[in-house]
């Protein structure tokens, strides 16, 4: 019983730091965007104020069960993907270090792409129930760009796979830590195209299509106000700041503590933001095609890499 | 036992038949009495390894029990009991009642007799009674039977006449009909007739199981079934082709040379099934045709793993032949009790029963996750070990190939999920009630086994590792899975528990969470409480999206969609026809046409009398 409870215990510590870096870089995303728009932009901690006015409000009406079951498949999928994915390196020697090991060797990567879409699976349930068209429309632009971007990213994974001979998280980043090498600089094809399959996954211009804002439609009313926002936006950061960890983890070797997991994982999140604030929007099916173009490319040519060299 | 087991099918489904005639309620307690009695008899008094022999005009029959049959025949009386339960609601006030529990009886029977056969005679008689009884099951309702009808029975036809000729081959060659016998002595063969006899019985089993080029009956076979016979078309029936393929693999394939080489061409045959059929699940309006298709694809799965055939491949397309029979057969019970209650199954039409139809929905919604192989259910299992499968393999290309199926798979998943039971709901559509309680209960039963086996699957590996050990290959317990743990040889782990337990936490805190002052204290909006920015929608005006609703996506893979093999048949039969044209201009079916012909022949026998008669 003690056991359990201490496990929980380090459970909701990774999900707040979790929350408050992603949160964070959520802030500094908007400040960023502001700035080169020749904006000032919001102060850098303006998701916790919007956090917290959002879970201090009261609602006015609900749509049925279906709805509030989906907010929570939504955040099953960030909580577990966290509590998955290693946040700190195995060798750090951090003294903080076993607080963030979890689940980390009860699944591996194959699970995680599965588990990744549990989420937005449920979240399509309940978007679908309020009934309003604009959320089906949302759920099938999101499920196809997620067929688009799939193929280069398992095609990178698959390439780190046979390398190693492994499908641990756990284990790749042993391996780094032996051979001295990050993976980017192994398999450097795999990198490109895990990174352009990247842009796709944290859904910045020009793959924002999922969020793509309309004009103000008549029709059912679909409401996501106070919690449900509170939740889905908690989970969003949640899930981005879990998705950067596992790239981190994958490409360049982990990080030992929390100081260079943050630069590590910065650095990488601009990769998709700044691409992001420069770039048009593209169409579904440009989208789709776009992934199945160049980065399926480069994939296949990871793949030969990793079964070459 | 085995004999009255088939005899109490056989005799039980004329019995129903001519009870329905008597009363249709006599018929419905005949029916269930048929199916549950025996299936009772097979569940406690046969054990595996018994064998009888029949003699019966001038040969002998043996049948029996191997260790691999009873894993499928498991399936085939599980899953028969439960859609006989569901069968009997469904087909109330149904025409043509008696037929359809005569043929759902004999279908049962063939299958479990296919399953016991040991000799090639028996397995093709059986064969050919499943073959007629789905036949007339798929014309049953009577639409379409030129178009559906004959398509189902021309691939049948081919696949019958390859595994004829196949035995004939090995019946003058080896000298008997025995299953054992022909595999054990396979290397007496000639290099041609070995190669050429697993081809032919591929062929055979490949028509069953739907795999491509041989899958055109399929969808439209499917959709066109009784709903609560379709679930055992698609679990159990189509199994067999899996069944007879395993039989192959694991004997003959193995003693040939070229045996990579074909296996390598069959799970390329088997990959491209799966993710071609996906994309035209995806494309589909009809719950039918959906899943139809789907099912095209989740065999395609069934037999990448067949073909790959290490222990790990083997054992994920085991276990997918069993947990697609659950959720399969979960999900076409959730499509028949839809047509049922509303009368239509198309998408288009029906809006939103989720209110209405909550168990329903609740079976669709475990079943779908299954199907799309997202943890912690049962889908997942099959799915991890097969890629891990490929990947230990080096069939790289493959994998993306699958992974891709898999993904755009979750396309259709939410396609038929929304298709159903989101969207605006109708006052057309008000009147509609949950389902009778005996259609509701199989299907929430089916669904439940998706969520048990997704974290105890042990359950089933434990019959599976019997059958692959009785196929020859090393006992995989412990080794490539324990208790809720799955491994694989390279040492990856997956365990299932503590995901599970942490999944139903996280889910059931945020579920609170948001659930707590959700609902007291604020109004319900119905999908018809509209809100509005200057245009206002009428009350008639239903804005559900849902005509082309994969559009977008369906315009990425365009190019592909516009080729069907479907339609390269049909050039073929045209030709055909044209062919046939040809020689009816011979055989006009005219008397005088063919006096004709006879005194031409005279004449030639009197010109050529010399050169022939001396």
């Amino acid at each position: 019983m003690e056991y359990i409870l201490i496990k929980v215990l380090e459970a909701m510590a990774t999900f707040v730091l979790a929350f408050i870096v992603g949160m964070t870089y959520g802030g500094v995303v908007r400040k960023i965007t502001g700035r080169v728009h020749n904006r000032l932009g919001p102060p850098w901690y303006q998701n916790f104020i919007d956090a917290f006015k959002l879970f201090s409000k009261t609602r006015g009406i609900h749509h049925g069960a279906m709805h509030f079951l989906g907010a929570a498949f939504l955040m099953v999928t960030s909580v577990v993907s966290l509590m998955i994915i290693p946040i700190l390196a195995p060798g750090g020697h951090a003294w903080y270090n076993s607080w963030f090991t979890n689940l980390n060797f009860n699944g591996d990567l194959i699970f995680l792409i599965y588990i990744m879409t549990f989420g937005p699976l449920g979240m399509a349930m309940g978007a679908g129930q309020t009934g309003n068209p604009n959320s089906s429309i949302g759920v099938t632009r999101g499920l196809s760009q997620m067929v688009g971007f799939e193929i280069p990213w398992v095609m990178a994974l698959v390439a780190l796979m046979i390398t190693y001979k492994t499908t641990s998280i756990v284990d790749f980043m042993n391996i780094q830590r032996e051979t001295g090498t990050w993976l980017m600089f192994a398999n450097p094809f795999a990198f490109i195209a895990a990174v352009l399959a990247m842009l796709g996954m944290f859904r910045y211009s020009p793959f924002d299509i999922v969020g793509a804002p309309t004009e103000l439609a008549s029709g059912p009313v679909s409401e996501n106000g106070g919690k449900f926002l509170f939740t889905m936006m908690s989970s969003g950061s949640v899930f981005t700041f879990a998705k950067l960890v596992l790239y981190v983890d994958l490409f360049m070797g982990g990080a030992n503590n929390l100081i260079m997991l943050v630069v590590k994982t910065f650095l990488l999140y601009m990769i998709p933001v700044l691409y992001g604030i420069v770039s048009p929007r593209y169409r579904t099916e440009q989208a789709v095609r776009w992934f199945w173009g160049w980065p399926t490319f480069i994939g296949l040519l990871a793949i030969l890499y990793a079964v070459m060299f | 036992m085995l004999t009255l087991i088939l005899l109490l099918f056989l005799g039980g489904a004329i019995v129903t038949w001519l009870g329905n005639k008597l009363s249709p309620v006599v018929g419905d307690l005949l029916f269930l009495a048929t199916i549950i009695i025996p299936a009772g008899m097979f569940f406690t008094g046969v054990t595996v390894g018994e064998v009888t022999h029949l003699h019966a005009l001038g040969l002998t029959l043996t049948w029996g029990l191997t260790p691999l049959s009873y894993l499928f025949s498991m399936i085939v009386v599980g899953l028969g009991i439960l859609l006989a339960i569901y069968a009997v609601p469904f087909m109330k006030g149904k025409q043509k009642t008696g037929a359809f529990y005569f043929n759902f009886t004999l279908s049962v029977m063939s299958m479990l007799g296919i399953l016991v056969s040991k000799d090639w005679v028996s397995f093709f008689i059986f064969w050919e009674i499943m073959t007629w009884s789905s036949y007339l099951m798929v014309v049953l309702n009577g639409k379409d039977v030129q178009r559906v009808g004959i398509k189902y029975f021309v691939f049948s036809a081919i696949g019958a006449y390859a595994m004829l000729m196949a035995m004939v081959i090995m019946n003058s060659q080896l000298g008997s009909f025995l299953l054992a016998d022909t595999f054990n002595n396979f290397q007496h063969l000639t290099t041609g007739n070995q190669i050429l006899i697993p081809i032919l019985l591929l062929v055979a089993f490949g028509v069953k199981s739907a795999m491509m080029p041989l899958h055109v009956w399929a969808p439209d076979a499917y959709s066109n079934a009784p709903m609560a016979y379709t679930g055992l078309f698609s679990g159990a029936l189509s199994k067999m082709g899996i069944y007879g393929m395993v039989l192959v693999m694991v004997t003959m394939i193995n003693q040939l040379p070229e045996g990579t080489l074909i296996r390598d061409i069959i799970a390329w045959i088997g990959g491209f099934t799966a993710a071609a059929a996906t994309l035209w699940a995806i494309t589909q309006d009809d719950g039918k045709k959906l899943l139809a298709w789907s099912s095209v694809g989740q065999m395609g799965y069934i037999i990448v793993g067949v073909a790959i055939g290490t222990p790990l491949a083997m054992l994920a397309a085991m276990f997918l032949v069993v947990v697609h029979a659950m959720f399969k057969g979960s999900l076409f019970m959730v499509v028949g009790a839809i047509e049922k209650q509303t009368g239509t199954t198309n998408f288009t039409e029906i809006n939103g029963l989720i209110r209405k139809m909550p168990w329903t929905f609740i079976s669709a919604l475990i079943s779908v996750i299954a199907l799309a192989g997202i943890p912690p259910l049962a889908g997942f299992v099959s799915k991890w070990m097969l890629y891990e499968a490929l990947i230990q393999n080096n069939n790289y290309i493959l994998v993306i190939l699958l992974f891709f199926a898999s993904t755009a798979g979750f396309l259709y998943c939410y396609k038929f999920l929304h298709g159903y039971f989101l969207g605006q709901e109708e006052p057309e559509w008000a009147h509609v009630k949950e389902a009778p309680v005996a259609m509701v209960i199989p299907m929430v039963l089916l669904a439940l086994g998706n969520f048990v086996l997704g974290t105890f699957p042990q359950l089933i590996f434990k019959p599976i590792d019997a059958a692959m050990q009785f196929a020859g290959y090393d006992a995989t317990g412990g080794r490539l899975w324990g208790e809720s743990v799955l491994f694989t040889e390279w040492g990856d782990v997956v365990t299932l528990q503590p995901i599970l337990y942490a999944v139903l936490a996280v889910f059931v805190f945020f579920a609170l969470f948001l659930w707590f002052k959700g609902t007291k204290g604020t109004r319900y909006v119905s999908t018809k409480d509209i809100s509005t920015s200057g245009e206002l929608p009428k009350e008639w005006e239903n804005l559900t999206f849902k005509v082309n609703f994969m559009q977008p996506f369906e315009r990425a893979i365009e190019p592909f969609l516009k080729r069907q093999i479907d339609k390269y048949y049909t050039a073929f039969g045209n030709g055909m026809e044209a062919l046939f044209e040809f020689t009816r201009r011979i055989h006009t079916g005219n008397g005088q046409t063919y006096a004709i012909y006879a005194i031409l022949f005279l004449a030639l026998l009197l010109l050529f009398r010399v050169n022939l008669f001396g």
